[in-house]
């Protein structure tokens, strides 16, 4: 698995945006700050009470961080995937003699890579407004490489079925934002109305910003929202679907570098 | 040793379009070999199969007896390519690009950069390693595209018009280059438009068209299937065309009149001409100039490409026409499989590259 045709592509796939921070990690930065001292401080300050016991800033924090990880993921991919196929070098990988494996492996790691450090800037940045302390650290970190690498692999399909730039914008900025936004980013799912709840746990956003919640600050909403058969082990149980639903998507990544779609005539 | 290239019915169908119709080609190792065919003819098509990025619909196709498909890890590795297109990686320098491309097939780090550095001041442009694609010359362009090709040390390097647009020197220089290859070992295959440049370079050429093949020779052998043209000036001219055309003998093919000169199409102009200028005298026209001029391997090559006349071949040589029958002429669609290859090709990536395009980290 980790060839040196592999770790060959995986260098260049870091490299690539490790050497232009201007375009990969500023932006996030700049954004998360303003995310904090708006929503935070501005506005979280009026609050009086805390959400599910927990200061505005601090119950921010997750969401945020998953917000950061998922959508660099995803555009890092998308776009290594798509830039590539636009001018064409992705001809010099797929013309090697790597493996369909190693290939898809490759580009999602160094775009997981990519999300992670973006999270752990968000997190770094808001633990300058509010001190963070990390409730569950292995739970915490298995979930966010999974999401990360579960994001990746959704950019690789994006990245091999866009047409155009456009359709790269479009898959973000109307698929992914929205999605993360109603997943209770910015609020807590206990403050909807059931039927409300009900439909946000239809929303796959809200289970990885929960897991991540969990992971950082101990807490789920799942714990109250959720059957209560199920609420005790609503973290458990939301990672294990994360890391079937990413198995099931890199396999379909994988596929689709076999039969070429988007790459080959 | 397997050969380099075999292929057995290779087909390949955008749609309804055949761009690949039956092609059966094998390139032995250690050859120098031509493709020539014209626009559309399959030649790219043909060579992306081999390299993985065209799909074949049917048939077989190896590369030192692995398959292109179910062994595309051998096949892809013994291949060093060099396309028309300006496919290379635009955000690193040209060096790192061709340690890239080295990883890739196992090279590790280190020899990956001393090969880097070596391929470079093969092909001239040394002092441009840390250079940006962008920032290169079309001509050194092109050199990056045969040192990326060469950096792999592979057995087989395939040049996809190389000299395409090229000056004369560069184009001189990489006649140098690929023949000293080819001495070293190395297959090459080479598609050309350039008719010289396959005489020159290639130990036998295959003609393609339409996504078939025509015919392999030597470019000797082609030239021989080629006609002479006799150019005899007369005293004074014929009353009529056809009586001339009529009275001449079997060996003459076509016979045309232009004023006071007498163009005669025949097999062989050397042993021809004497009962040529006999005939003529017989129907009492006096002979002031006669000239014999050799058919160019151009010519032949137009003559088998053409769709409705392939006529003008030898005919006691084994004809294009024998050969094109090969291929079921019925899938043809007029060229329209030309189109095909080039609106797959022919993609300009140079004007749409924009940094700026990358909507990266918002969030």
């Amino acid at each position: 698995m980790f060839s040196i045709g592999f770790r060959a592509l995986f260098k260049r796939e870091v490299l690539r945006f490790v050497r232009r921070p201007k375009n990969t990690f500023m932006p996030p930065a700049i954004t998360n700050v303003l995310y904090f001292a708006v929503f935070g401080v501005i506005l979280g300050g009026r609050i009086d009470e805390p959400v599910d016991g927990i200061g505005y800033i601090l119950f921010l924090i997750p969401g945020l961080v998953v917000l950061g990880v998922i959508s660099n993921a995803f555009e890092n991919a998308s776009f290594s995937i798509f830039h590539g196929r636009w001018n064409e070098y992705i001809h010099e990988t797929l013309t090697s003699p790597l493996s369909y494996v190693e290939m898809v492996v490759a580009y999602v790691a160094a775009s997981a890579v990519r999300g992670l450090i973006v999270g752990v800037i968000v997190a770094v940045i808001g633990a300058l407004f509010v001190p963070v302390t990390v409730e569950h650290a292995v739970f915490l970190v298995v979930t966010m490489v999974v999401i990360a690498a579960l994001f990746a692999g959704f950019g690789i399909i994006g990245g091999l079925i866009a047409r155009d730039f456009d359709d790269l914008t479009v898959m973000n900025q109307f698929i992914l934002r929205p999605l993360v936004f109603f997943g209770a980013v910015f609020y807590s799912l206990t403050m909807l109305e059931p039927i409300w709840q009900a439909v946000s746990l239809l929303n796959p956003m809200v289970y990885m910003v929960d897991s991540v919640r969990y992971g950082l600050l101990g807490h789920s909403d799942m714990f109250e929202v959720m059957p209560a058969a199920a609420s005790e082990f609503a973290p458990l149980l939301s990672l294990g679907v994360l890391v079937v639903l990413t198995a099931g998507v890199l396999a379909l990544d994988v596929y689709l570098f076999k039969i070429g779609y988007g790459l080959t005539d | 040793m397997p050969p380099a290239i075999d292929t057995v019915d290779l087909v390949k169908d955008y749609g309804d379009l055949r761009a690949l119709n039956e092609l059966s080609l094998t390139v032995e190792s250690g050859e120098f070999f031509g493709l020539l065919g014209p626009n559309g003819a399959g030649k790219t098509t043909f060579i992306n199969t081999l390299v993985g990025l065209v799909r074949k619909s049917g048939g077989e196709a190896r590369v030192f007896g692995h398959d292109v498909e179910d062994d595309y890890r051998q096949a892809r590795d013994a291949i060093g390519l060099a396309p028309q297109e300006f496919n290379v990686d635009r955000f690193f320098p040209i060096k790192e690009v061709l340690m890239h491309k080295a990883g890739y097939h196992g090279i590790s780090e280190d020899e990956a950069a001393e090969r880097a550095d070596e391929v470079l001041k093969r092909v001239g442009i040394y002092d441009k390693r840390n250079e940006r694609f962008d920032w290169l010359s079309g001509g050194m362009k092109r050199r990056l595209l045969l040192a990326r090709a060469l950096v792999t040390e592979p057995d087989l390097l395939i040049l996809d018009e190389p000299t395409a647009g090229v000056d004369v020197q560069l184009r001189h220089d990489l006649w140098d280059l690929v023949t000293e290859l080819n001495d070293e070992g190395t297959t090459i295959l080479l598609t050309t438009h350039y008719i010289e440049e396959a005489e020159r370079l290639c130990d036998r050429v295959a003609i393609m068209n339409e996504g078939h093949k025509v015919t392999v020779a030597t470019p000797d052998e082609l030239k021989q299937r080629g006609t002479d043209t006799v150019d005899v000036r007369l005293e004074s001219p014929p009353d009529t065309e056809a009586t001339v055309a009529d009275d001449l003998g079997a060996y003459a093919h076509d016979a045309t009149v232009t004023g006071d000169r007498l163009e005669v199409r025949v097999d062989d102009g050397g042993s021809t001409a004497p009962q040529l200028l006999s005939e003529l005298e017989t129907m009492g026209y006096e002979i002031a100039d006669l000239e014999i001029s050799r058919t160019s391997l151009e010519e032949i090559f137009v003559d088998m490409t053409r769709q409705d006349d392939r006529s003008v071949t030898r005919s006691d040589a084994p004809s294009a026409a024998t050969d094109t029958a090969d291929g079921p002429k019925s899938e043809r669609n007029d060229g329209r499989t030309g189109g095909t290859q080039e609106a797959v090709t022919d993609r300009e990536p140079d004007g749409e590259y924009d940094s700026e395009r990358e909507q990266e980290g918002v969030a």
